[in-house]
C-alpha cells in the first residue's frame, strides 16, 4: 500500500478539480466537495475513465478499470468528495481498491 | 509515408449535440445542406414530425451533413488526409466525402436504413446494441462469452481498451448490460435502436440494402482508406463498395484498425465528427500520436 500524505491527497484534489472544471466548462469556484459530477456538470463515464488514465500515467499506476468498475457498485461516485476519495484509494491501493 | 488519417464517426449522437458545436460559418453551410438533402429526401426538418423510420434515418443523415461541413473545413484549413477511416456508418459518410460516391447517394444509403428497420419489424426481431465502458474487446468477448452464445450476442465493435459495443437479440442485450456492471464495467447502456448493426444476423435483413449500395459504379476514393473489419487498405471503387455492403452486419474491429494506422506511420488523427465523438471512444499512443477534434482545430 502506498502512502497517502495531504499533500498528494491535495493533489488530487486539485488535479480532479481543475479536470472538470475545464471538461465541463465551469468555473473552478462553482465546484465544491458536495457537486454531483453527473447531476451538476454534466460529466459523463468518458471523461471518467479519462481522468482514471491521467492519474495512472501521473503517479505511474497499473490499474484496471474492472477494479473500479466493482468498487464503484458499492460506491457509487454520487459527489466530488466521493470521486476525491476513490482517487486517493486508487493512488493507495490500486487494483485492491475493490477490497476496500 | 502516411501522417495523417481523418476518422469517420457512425451514427448515435443527437443532432443537438453535434450542432452546438459548429460556429456560425459553418452553422450557415450546414443549413445550406441541411435544406437541399432533407426537401430532395422528403423529410421534415422538425425531426418529431417526421414518421418514426424516417424520424431516425432523418438523425443519421444530419451526421453525415456535419460530417460533410466538418471535413472541408479541415481541408480549407489545408489539413489534408493521407488516409481514412470510417467507423460504423462513417463508412457511408468517408465514401462520400473522399469521392467514391455523391453525398446524395450516401444520404439515399443511409435512407435505405429503413427497409432493414422495416424487414425486421415484419420478422419480429427484437434485436439492440449497447455500450459497455470499462472492457477492452478480449475482457469483453471473454467475459460475455461464460454466459452469452455468439447467436444471442456478440462484441459487435471493439473500439479501445476500455469501450465496445455490443450487438444482438434486445432481451439478452439488456440482461448483458447488467452482467457487464457486475464484473465490473464502469458504465453499461442500451442504444434501444431495434437494430443489432455489426451482428451476423443481420445479413439476412439488410438485402435491399445492400442491393441498393450495389446499384452505382463507385469511384476510387481520393485519398485511400483502411477497412474498420480487417484493416485492409482500401483504394478502389469496388473495395470501397464492398466496405458497404458488409457494413451492417459485420463486427469491427476499430482499436486494432487505429494501431494498424499506427503501424503504417500516422501520428495525426482527425475526428470529423462535429461533437468529438470518435475522439471520446479512440486511443493512440500517447507521447508518439495525437487526435485532434473539431474544437482543437477551432481553437
Amino acid at each position: 500500500m502506498r502512502e497517502l500524505t495531504d499533500q498528494i491527497r491535495q493533489e488530487i484534489k486539485d488535479m480532479i478539480f481543475d479536470y472538470y472544471a475545464e471538461e465541463c466548462e465551469v468555473d473552478r469556484d462553482e465546484i465544491t466537495m458536495d457537486t454531483n459530477p453527473q447531476e451538476d456538470l454534466g460529466s459523463d463515464s468518458l471523461m471518467f475513465v479519462e481522468l482514471i488514465e491521467m492519474t495512472a500515467d501521473k503517479y505511474g499506476l497499473d490499474i484496471k478499470l474492472q477494479s473500479i468498475g466493482k468498487y464503484m457498485l458499492k460506491s457509487p461516485m454520487d459527489t466530488m468528495s466521493s470521486v476525491v476519495d476513490m482517487f486517493c484509494k486508487i493512488y493507495q491501493y490500486g487494483n485492491d481498491i475493490v477490497n476496500q | 509515408m502516411l501522417k495523417r488519417a481523418f476518422l469517420f464517426n457512425g451514427i448515435g449522437s443527437k443532432p443537438e449535440k453535434l450542432l452546438i458545436n459548429l460556429p456560425p460559418m459553418l452553422m450557415e453551410k450546414y443549413e445550406s445542406y441541411l435544406d437541399d438533402a432533407f426537401s430532395r429526401l422528403g423529410l421534415n426538418k422538425d425531426i418529431e414530425k417526421n414518421s418514426a423510420y424516417n424520424g431516425r434515418v432523418a438523425e443519421w443523415v444530419i451526421s453525415l451533413i456535419c460530417d460533410r461541413v466538418v471535413f472541408e473545413y479541415y481541408i480549407e484549413q489545408g489539413i489534408v488526409p493521407d488516409i481514412g477511416a470510417g467507423y460504423s456508418s462513417g463508412i457511408v459518410s468517408i465514401s462520400a466525402c473522399f469521392g467514391s460516391v455523391s453525398h446524395e447517394f450516401a444520404h439515399d444509403i443511409i435512407m435505405m436504413n429503413r427497409s432493414t428497420m422495416k424487414c425486421l419489424e415484419q420478422n419480429n426481431m427484437k434485436l439492440d446494441m449497447g455500450v459497455i465502458i470499462g472492457m477492452s474487446y478480449e475482457e469483453a468477448s471473454e467475459y460475455l462469452s461464460r454466459r452469452f452464445s455468439p447467436d444471442e450476442l456478440i462484441v459487435g465493435s471493439g473500439n479501445s481498451s476500455f469501450h465496445v459495443m455490443i450487438s444482438g437479440r434486445a432481451d439478452k442485450i439488456e440482461e448483458a448490460l447488467g452482467y457487464a456492471l457486475e464484473g465490473g464495467a464502469l458504465k453499461a447502456f442500451s442504444f434501444g435502436t431495434g437494430v443489432a448493426y455489426h451482428h451476423p444476423v443481420m445479413e439476412a435483413y439488410t438485402k435491399e440494402y445492400n442491393d441498393f449500395c450495389t446499384s452505382i459504379a463507385y469511384s476510387d476514393p481520393v485519398y485511400p482508406m483502411i477497412s474498420g473489419f480487417d484493416c485492409r487498405m482500401i483504394t478502389t471503387g469496388d473495395e470501397v463498395m464492398r466496405e458497404n455492403v458488409i457494413n451492417c452486419y459485420t463486427p469491427i474491429r476499430w482499436d486494432l484498425t487505429l494501431k494498424e494506422l499506427e503501424r503504417l506511420g500516422v501520428t495525426e488523427f482527425y475526428d470529423v465528427s462535429a461533437n468529438g465523438a470518435v475522439k471520446k471512444f479512440s486511443r493512440v499512443a500517447r507521447g508518439k500520436c495525437r487526435m485532434y477534434s473539431l474544437e482543437d482545430v477551432l481553437a
